[in-house]
């Protein structure tokens, strides 16, 4: 590899990761959010990410609602979508072996695909708003990106504000400590469960919604997410929430460093090889056991 | 008298008829192989047409580019498979259930760009053309052999020492351990054992079709069909997977083969129905009525 990696290139890397990193962490929180409550990994994040992103698309071709706006819209609208899911289906699985709940999840997965794939068709849509970048200095930062992070930024804060200060932030939290104990303690844990899974639908939702004017809408974007949002929650440390954070952002940079040495191809691949490399030497994770 | 009839069918089958037969022999050693790995240990593996593909690709390089002869060929892509496993399961097997389950998610994914990146070998995006032959009825005896022989090992496996342990590793893989079974390796074997199955039936598939690409040899699809049949007909069991798949092979060309996304779209019911309703799939629920013995 002969290209000459200038201090501009890494900037624009941990910048871009960073920008990046955001968007991760918010979507991954909502997945650790299940696996810390109910301990069941949800193939089907990707997919409900999805059907946020394709929300918008409609709210915004049908109603001309700025995609900005409608992504509280599309979060509680998914929302729903969640609290439904885990009521009708999910919270069947629970307490049941760790089989049932993945190839539940897989079902659900393939099943809200392909009900978008029939419903939307596999045509790419997209959302034209706000294209560009603004250049800052020797750098230039995706104006949609940018506002992206923002967004994630706030979620994700405000989440963590919920979980921390609120009784029903709490009451989710001393669940996914112990659920015996949280009952005595008089906490409804089935509604938990309810509220839990219907908060994280909506997480993942509002990162389709900010999507939406990222990348192209087709039924499958959602994959990749899902795979990439239990990265970050493998990096952080699975059941520990703010190290969500830590590894979304991680999972930034490391794409953005990886695309600089080697085609966006490959990049796929260092990923994976990351998360194979952090199970195996440390598979509690960067920051460690369970701590919420 | 059954193994009589499927032997002397492509006498006078239909060429639909044999390509059918052929397919449905093929997802009985598909599902019957998934069966191996997830039915008995419990691990469940989301990523396992990668070695379906990998014993394609590795059987259309040897046919194509070192011209060996097809019935070399296979045996050298169930082979491959299994090198592969090998690569991946010693490092993944060590993982508990669920980090399992995600890291073969990912394989798929991966295994695609890999293939799309070294393209000077396997013909990248384009695929690979074969020389053309035409040898269905050959191949649908070697692809009946090869579910014939999942089976059987499925049989003996179920029926050893070492199927018990597998199985006490799905039950509790902590008390397994403790009892002194080495579970990281007794999960390699079994799925070096699930492998093999995949990548034969994949090489072979590739010479009857003539052509394959990264697209066809890896979709995520397959792996979806794999286990919904092994789940439906019984996981765990030896008849199940193949109770599964000829049924649900059956019903599908019969049915839904025309509209492709209502075929997933069911076959994700399918999965939770069964998830839900009979976990331990149609064998399992007349195992427990009829009192039938375990290593049905």
């Amino acid at each position: 590899m002969n290209v000459v990696i200038t201090p501009a290139m890494v900037g624009q890397v941990v910048i871009s990761g960073i920008l990046a990193g955001a968007l991760y962490a918010m979507v991954a929180l909502g997945l650790a959010l299940i696996y810390g409550v109910m301990r069941v990994i949800n193939i089907a994040h990707g997919p409900l990410l999805m059907l946020g992103a394709y929300t918008t698309f409609f709210l915004y071709s049908a109603f001309g609602l700025n995609p900005y706006l409608s992504v509280p819209v599309t979060m509680a609208a998914l929302f729903v979508v969640g609290v439904v899911l885990q009521r009708s289906l999910v919270f069947r699985v629970v307490d049941a072996p760790e089989l049932s709940s993945l190839l539940l999840t897989f079902g659900v997965s393939i099943g809200l695909v392909n009900l978008a794939q029939l419903a939307f068709t596999s045509d790419l849509r997209a959302v034209e708003y706000l294209t560009g970048s603004i250049p800052l200095g020797p750098f230039a930062l995706s104006k949609t990106r940018l506002v992206a992070f923002a967004f994630a930024a706030g979620v994700t804060a405000l989440a963590f504000l919920f979980l921390q200060r609120t009784r029903l932030g709490k009451a989710i939290r001393a669940t996914s400590q112990s659920p015996e104990v949280a009952m005595v303690c008089g906490i409804d844990v089935r509604r938990i469960h309810m509220l839990t899974f219907g908060l994280a639908t909506a997480l993942a939702a509002a990162g389709g919604a900010l999507l939406a004017v990222i990348v192209a809408i087709q039924p499958e974007m959602g994959q990749v997410w899902t795979f990439k949002s239990f990265l970050v929650i493998v990096l952080g440390g699975a059941g520990n929430y703010p190290g969500a954070l830590l590894g979304g952002m991680l999972l930034g940079l490391v794409e953005q460093g990886a695309s600089l040495f080697l085609t966006t191809q490959l990049s796929e691949v260092v990923a994976y090889l990351l998360l194979v490399v952090v199970l195996l030497v440390r598979p509690t994770g960067l920051l460690g056991g369970r701590q919420t | 008298m059954l193994v009589a009839a499927l032997a002397v069918y492509p006498a006078f089958g239909t060429g639909y008829g044999v390509r059918a037969m052929l397919q449905i022999f093929m997802w009985i050693a598909l599902a019957g192989s998934w069966n191996i790995i997830s039915g008995l240990t419990g691990y469940v593996s989301f990523g396992h047409v990668a070695f379906f593909g990998a014993g394609a690709y590795a059987g259309a390089i040897l046919i194509a580019k070192a011209g060996w002869p097809w019935v070399l060929a296979a045996p050298a892509g169930g082979a491959a498979a299994c090198a592969l496993a090998l690569v991946i399961g010693y490092p993944c097997l060590r993982l508990k259930g669920p980090y399992f389950a995600i890291a073969m998610l990912g394989l798929n994914e991966v295994l695609r760009a890999l293939v799309s990146y070294f393209e000077g070998l396997t013909g990248g995006g384009s695929g690979l053309s074969l020389p053309t032959l035409h040898a269905t009825v050959p191949i649908y005896y070697a692809m009946a052999g090869t579910a014939a022989a999942v089976t059987l090992l499925t049989f003996l496996i179920i029926t050893s020492r070492f199927g018990l342990r597998l199985m006490t590793i799905r039950e509790d893989e902590l008390a397994a351990e403790a009892m002194g079974i080495d579970t990281a390796r007794h999960k390699l074997y079994a799925f070096l054992l699930s492998a093999a199955g995949p990548g034969i039936a994949g090489a072979l598939a590739a010479r009857d079709q003539g052509y394959i690409e990264p697209i066809s040899v890896f979709p995520l699809a397959t792996t979806i069909t794999m286990i919904v049949m092994a789940l439906f007909g019984g996981k765990g069991t030896v008849w199940g997977p193949v109770f599964g798949a000829a049924v649900l092979f059956v019903a599908q060309e019969l049915v839904w083969a025309r509209f492709p996304y209502v075929h997933q779209l069911l076959f994700g019911a399918i999965i939770v129905a069964v998830v839900l309703l009979m976990p331990r799939g149609v064998l399992g629920i007349l195992q427990v009525k009829y009192r039938l013995p375990r290593t049905i």
